[in-house]
């Protein structure tokens, strides 16, 4: 008898009836597998690990409710429509008939997908836990050039920019940008919205390489066309949230000097105003008057600008506009931390040099508090203006020095977003090698290292806050120290207990050995030197010798307890081990090649 | 005809053109009137045609555009308009050459034609359009390249209209056709057979998720697993990390030589500046991947275990507390030559036996390590074993197919005499058939030693006696059902167990209060009554091979070694399954054993460790043994892979001996 054998007319059950695999799934449905693709994606559906796989270890199993629920999809019949209608189309085309073939494009079957939306992020949270790949994905299009053989629209990367710039303007206007880090790879954004953390990856802005052929982007396109319109909503309900229209309205001049972001916080500004005119008028007025006397826009380029936002504002406003509305009522419902990143570029006016990252920047700084503008055109004012605190800088030398402003190079302002402080500007200056950029993201403790930047910058943290220093009064050169002993602190932890097991053994028998001799010379009546020293050496080979035996018996003792253990225990506690030897290998290479690099600067130095 | 028109009349003729107007020099008009003559009319018209200048004046060659290689070696370089070949010339030679050069200042100027293999000297006005040329402006100096274009049509005010016909009563009247047509399309659309396209309806957004409130409506589907984000940058995918993180060319190099899975996919590097980040390849391809794990990988919910690993280790009493145990070595005994397999202490503890592969058995003073006794037995010795009784210090040594009962020679007189009665055979007994008695083992009065030698059938593995001292057994793993027999000392004879053995038997010992037989086979150990003659109970070990077996004093308490370094215990009361297995050794464990009345327990094993632990079994049936790791004992050497042969308590005394295969035996106390 077969090993699942069933008799006739009895029902499948367990795995075997819960469980189909992708092929069984796309004959029941009808489609052929790019469709499948295509709804499981819209969807949502995955594949699900079954406890037993019935039909072997290489399929992959759906579980037969998704698949279920993929069949009662509206969107299956529409699909089946499109694919008629494609049909058609290639029919008139090929009886020569364009006419018939535009016509019937024209016309062809659409569909949308915000009903899918709702029914896979059923509230708001959940949405926004899920929005990380979202904009990731659309930050990415944003950056990829149009391309016919991929099928990617125009249309769409237009729409992703817009959509990323949307984001981004709501998360710099409302101050949740929480981290910010610069890697190889691109730049990698952490904001808080809702008490959710969603981090996303853009790309540097640079022409973006094609891969070949082992890319589908016609999967990549229907990640997007869901999360095009997932972001859409989620942009919609945000910008409700604090009372701005969206669509947002764009100045088209200023998009089509591709200064979206700047357009956008206008928007803001301006919708902003509408709501709450009165009480503000007085402050506005304040700084107005002390920008338009610095040498601003042209009023003649300002009155362009605002043709469009007429409706809503007087014209001659030109700096105004610029300047980020604090809006009281807000403040209540702020938490700490959001107020902590309102303030930190807060009286600060950076300017950006020509080939600073001027997208990246132009989005974190008014995102935590700071006012800034751009070498080109639109820019809120130029370079000569007096009251610029910062310039920010990335190329080695500089020209013309302004002496009322700090040179610095970008990266300072994103260690200092990281930080949560004002760094001090020395080591980013112009020409300089800048300190390394760290991830935010790690924690230290629980990596087990600590590197020497990261310490530095918890001190000057420690010293902004007032706190009392471990060392008050001491030089910078002094700081390392402490933070050395830390490390190996930290580093030693598992070895403490071993360390100090093996000196108390160590003493106990060094003393021991020392009362022996002071016996034996007393016994023996003389003491000339080279008696010492045979004892001595003797005594150093013994040391010699009972050094592994000490590491033996510790060693046994740490091993006593698992001998004790149950077998899955043991097995756990096995695994952890590995884990955590493989953690401290790791360490041990990092603390290494810094005990190396360290020498060699020093040899250079000599 | 010279070249020196040739050329500047075809640049002059292209230029002409542009002007649209023909205005041709006088030399070359010449030069064409003579074509004309010499030649067909009708060339001269192509000529005249063409806007090429190449064309414009024939050259005197005629082989047209073919390579000038192919006349190389020939004597002629081509053809002139009548069909006759052209002789080359004679070239100057290089010398002729240079002087040419050397002498005359404007030689530079002279440029060889190959084609029609003649020297052309270029003009001044040549000059100029030539470096016009190369400047990229137009040949000429005088030529605008911006001139405002003239029209020479004349649109309005003309006197006669292009067409002479008269405009056509169409022009003037609705046409008819048109609303009729306009008519059916009126009716048709009223009718409802054309419907008009509807604008593109963009995207309109609402507020989706206005009714937050309404959560509680029930997905009528599986649970949605979220998918794991995506993993968060450390330090070293920072554009400038720490010098630490940035690994040198040697151990880049060294990736070279990983497994492919191995290999680090990211090798950090370090940029001085922002704008000197290049484009990063992957970043379309990282993104892909991530969106083949959303939708390809299947997704499971696992419980990730966050624990400390310190927390899983069981709390365990402190080994200060549980002191006497043996932990240092205190004595060694020396003298055999080979591996010491077994080791006996006697039942007062003042004398240890120990067995040897090289055929000696030698008695120590366990006090002060001197060797009492030597006797010579002649084979490997595997097992000896005192009597258990004080009064009776009779050494059982298995030697071989041999077991010998030895006189130790201790004991006061009277004892000397009753243990001479008791080793003594009278005349070698017919072997008796009756009862269990077994013909396979002969009962011998051996001289040598003063003592009986009980002659079996195969090699005995083990001696074991009975706690009264009258009865001992013996194992031959090869004796099959005869392997394991009990021998009885006063009655001199031998029986077999009435038993069936499953598998090989390894050890059998006896209860040390009742009468009740343990015979271990490798994987299960059997307990039997030997008064009823029927099996208590079946003790699974679930080892592979079991090596050793030691009763608890109480008898209620069983531990086993086994040949994976495993030692279990099992509580007889509880279950026939184990109470705690212990793995405490890499290697074969080849005995284990109790103290007879310090809760102690030990094992020792071929990796030359004994381990001993601390096994306290309470009188309250109701509380677990407790069992402890105490220490593991080092300080024998490995020989031919075998380490600790054999372990015993002292019978009083919280110490241990060993016997090593390195030839010693090591007492270790508190």
């Amino acid at each position: 008898m077969p090993k699942h054998y069933r008799p006739a007319g009895k029902k499948k059950e367990g795995n075997a009836a819960k469980y189909i695999t992708r092929s069984q799934a796309v004959k029941h449905l009808q489609v052929n597998l790019p469709v499948f693709r295509k709804l499981s994606i819209l969807k949502g559906i995955f594949p699900r690990e079954p406890k037993k796989k019935v039909k072997g270890n290489h399929h992959t199993y759906y579980h037969v409710k998704d698949i279920a629920f993929l069949q009662h999809e509206p969107l299956l019949e529409i699909f089946r429509d499109i694919r008629a209608y494609e049909k058609k189309i290639k029919k008139a085309e090929s009886k020569k008939n364009p006419d018939l073939a535009n016509r019937l494009r024209t016309r062809a079957p659409s569909y949308k997908l915000d009903r899918i939306i709702r029914e896979r992020y059923p509230k708001f949270v959940d949405a926004l836990r899920d929005l990380d790949d979202c904009l990731t994905m659309v930050h990415l299009f944003a950056a990829l050039p149009a391309l016919e053989r991929e099928k990617i629209a125009v249309k769409r990367i237009h729409n992703c920019r817009r959509l990323s710039h949307e984001w981004q303007a709501y998360i710099s206007r409302t101050h949740k940008l929480r981290k910010v880090f610069i890697s190889v790879k691109g730049i990698y954004y952490q904001a808080e919205v809702e008490g959710q953390k969603i981090t996303w990856l853009t790309p540097h802005a640079l022409q973006q390489v094609f891969p070949g052929d082992d890319v589908d982007f016609n999967v990549m396109l229907t990640f997007v066309e869901v999360y095009e319109t997932l972001l859409a909503f989620i942009n919609y309900h945000l910008y409700h949230s604090i009372d701005v229209k969206y669509p947002p309205i764009l100045d088209p001049r200023l998009e089509a000097l591709a200064s979206d972001l700047y357009a956008l916080s206008r928007y803001f500004d301006a919708n902003a105003k509408h709501s709450v005119v009165n009480p503000e008028a007085s402050s506005v007025s304040g700084s107005e008057q002390v920008e338009t006397q610095q040498k601003g826009i042209p009023p003649d380029e300002s009155e362009l600008r605002l043709a469009q936002l007429q409706h809503q504002l007087p014209s001659n406003e030109p700096g105004a506009l610029m300047r980020l509305v604090e809006d009281v009522a807000d403040e209540d419902e702020e938490d700490e931390d959001t107020r902590e990143c309102k303030k930190l570029f807060k009286n600060m006016k950076f300017f950006l040099s020509r080939e600073a990252p001027r997208e990246s920047l132009l989005f974190i700084i008014p995102a935590f508090g700071g006012i800034v503008s751009w070498e080109g055109e639109g820019a809120p004012y130029k370079e000569a203006d007096q009251s610029v605190t910062h310039q920010i800088v990335d190329r080695p030398t500089q020209g013309h020095i302004f002496l009322s402003r700090e040179y610095v190079q970008p990266q300072w302002v994103y260690d200092c977003v990281n930080a949560r402080i004002i760094l001090p500007t020395e080591d980013y200056m112009v020409g300089r090698v800048p300190p390394p950029h760290l991830s935010p993201f790690v924690d230290n403790e629980a990596e087990g290292y600590i590197p020497e930047y990261a310490e530095t910058i918890k001190r000057l943290k420690a010293l902004a806050r007032n706190e009392v220093l471990p060392l008050p009064g001491e030089g910078t050169e002094d700081l390392e120290d402490p933070h050395k002993l830390l490390v190996e602190g930290i580093i030693d932890r598992a070895e403490a207990n071993e360390a100090a097991e093996r000196k108390r053994k160590m003493l106990i028998e060094q003393n021991q050995y020392l009362n022996e001799l002071k016996l034996e010379v007393d016994g023996v009546q003389y003491s000339s030197i080279a008696s010492e020293n045979k004892q001595s050496s003797s005594k150093e080979t013994e040391a010699r010798e009972s050094e592994p035996d000490l590491q033996q018996i510790v060693q046994d003792h740490a091993n006593r307890s698992t001998v004790v253990m149950s077998r899955r225990k043991r097995g756990l506690y096995e695994a952890a081990q590995i884990s955590k030897k493989r953690r401290q290998d790791k360490v041990d290479v990092l603390v290494e090649r810094n005990r190396k690099n360290k020498e060699a600067q020093k040899s250079g130095k000599n | 005809m010279s070249n020196e028109v040739l050329g500047k009349d075809s640049i002059e003729v292209e230029f002409n053109d542009n002007v649209g107007v023909v205005n041709s020099d006088d030399g070359s008009e010449s030069d064409h009137a003579q074509e004309c003559q010499s030649d067909s009319s009708e060339l001269h018209q192509g000529v005249e045609e063409s806007d090429s200048s190449e064309d414009e004046v024939t050259p005197r060659n005629t082989i047209g555009d073919v390579p000038l290689k192919w006349y190389q070696d020939e004597a002629h370089i081509g053809y002139d308009l009548a069909g006759k070949k052209i002789k080359k010339k004679e070239r100057q030679d290089k010398l002729d050459s240079f002087l040419a050069t050397a002498d005359d200042s404007k030689n530079w100027l002279k440029v060889y034609d190959d084609y029609n293999d003649e020297e052309v000297e270029v003009t001044r006005q040549e000059l100029k359009l030539v470096c016009r040329l190369l400047k990229g402006k137009a040949p000429h100096a005088d030529f605008d390249p911006y001139a405002p274009y003239v029209d020479w049509f004349k649109w309005d005010d003309a006197k006669h209209p292009l067409s002479n016909a008269p405009e056509p009563k169409r022009r003037f009247i609705p046409s008819k056709w048109e609303s009729k047509k306009v008519v059916k399309l009126v009716r048709a659309i009223r009718m409802g057979l054309i419907k008009f396209d509807k604008p593109k309806e963009e995207q309109r957004f609402y507020p989706l998720w206005r009714d937050d409130s309404s959560s509680t409506e029930k997905a009528n589907h599986l649970a949605y697993i979220p998918a794991p984000k995506a993993k968060l940058p450390g330090h070293e995918e920072s554009y400038n990390p720490s010098l630490e993180y940035i690994p040198t060319q040697e151990e880049i190099n060294s990736y070279q030589l990983m497994y492919e899975e191995d290999r680090p996919k990211f090798i950090p590097k370090r940029y001085t500046s922002l704008k000197s980040i290049p484009a990063y390849d992957n970043v379309v391809k990282d993104i892909f991947e991530r969106c083949l794990d959303l939708y390809l990988c299947p997704r499971v919910r696992k419980k990730r275990i966050n624990v400390d690993p310190e927390s899983l280790k069981p709390k365990l009493p402190c080994r200060r507390d549980l002191k006497p145990y043996p932990a240092t070595c205190y004595l060694e005994y020396k003298g055999h030559k080979g591996a010491v397999m077994s080791i006996s202490i006697e039942a007062s503890g003042q004398w240890i036996a120990s067995g040897s592969l090289d055929g000696t058995v030698c008695i120590w003073e366990v006090e002060t390590g001197r060797c009492l006794r030597v006797w010579v037995v002649g084979e490997a010795v595997q097992c000896v074993a005192w009597n258990p009784l004080c009064e009776l210090p009779i050494l059982a040594v298995s030697a071989g197919q041999d077991v010998l009962l030895l006189d130790t020679g201790l004991g006061d007189g009277e004892e000397q005499k009753m243990i001479k009665d008791f080793l003594h055979v009278g005349t070698a007994k017919a072997p008796d058939d009756s009862g269990n008695k077994v013909s396979t083992v002969s009962w011998l009065q051996d001289d040598k030693h003063e003592g009986i030698r009980l002659r079996h059938f195969k090699t005995v593995s083990l001696v074991e006696w009975h706690r009264k001292g009258d009865y001992l057994s013996t194992v031959m793993p090869a004796g099959e059902s005869r392997a394991v027999l009990i021998h009885q000392l006063s009655k001199k004879h031998t029986q077999r167990i009435p038993f069936k053995l499953h598998g090989l038997p390894v050890s059998a010992v006896f209860h040390p209060t009742r009468s009740i037989f343990f015979i271990s086979t490798k994987k299960t150990v059997r307990v039997y009554d030997l008064r009823e003659q029927k099996l208590i109970k079946k003790l699974e070990t679930g080892l592979r091979e079991v090596s050793s077996i030691a009763v608890h004093p109480g008898g209620d308490n069983v531990i086993v070694g086994s040949r994976e370094g495993k030692l279990c215990w099992f509580d007889m009361d509880l279950s026939s399954q184990p109470y705690r297995i212990l793995k405490c050794h890499p290697k074969d464990i080849t005995n284990v054993a109790f103290h007879r009345t310090y809760p102690l327990f030990a094992s020792c094993s071929d990796d030359c460790t004994a381990y001993v632990f601390h096994g306290t079994v309470y009188s309250d049936l109701n509380q677990n043994p407790l069992v402890v790791p105490l220490d593991i004992l080092r300080g024998h050497a490995s020989s031919n892979g075998r380490g600790v042969m054999d372990c015993k308590f002292h019978p009083k005394q919280p110490w241990l001996f060993t016997a090593g295969a390195d030839s010693v035996i090591k007492l270790y106390c508190h």
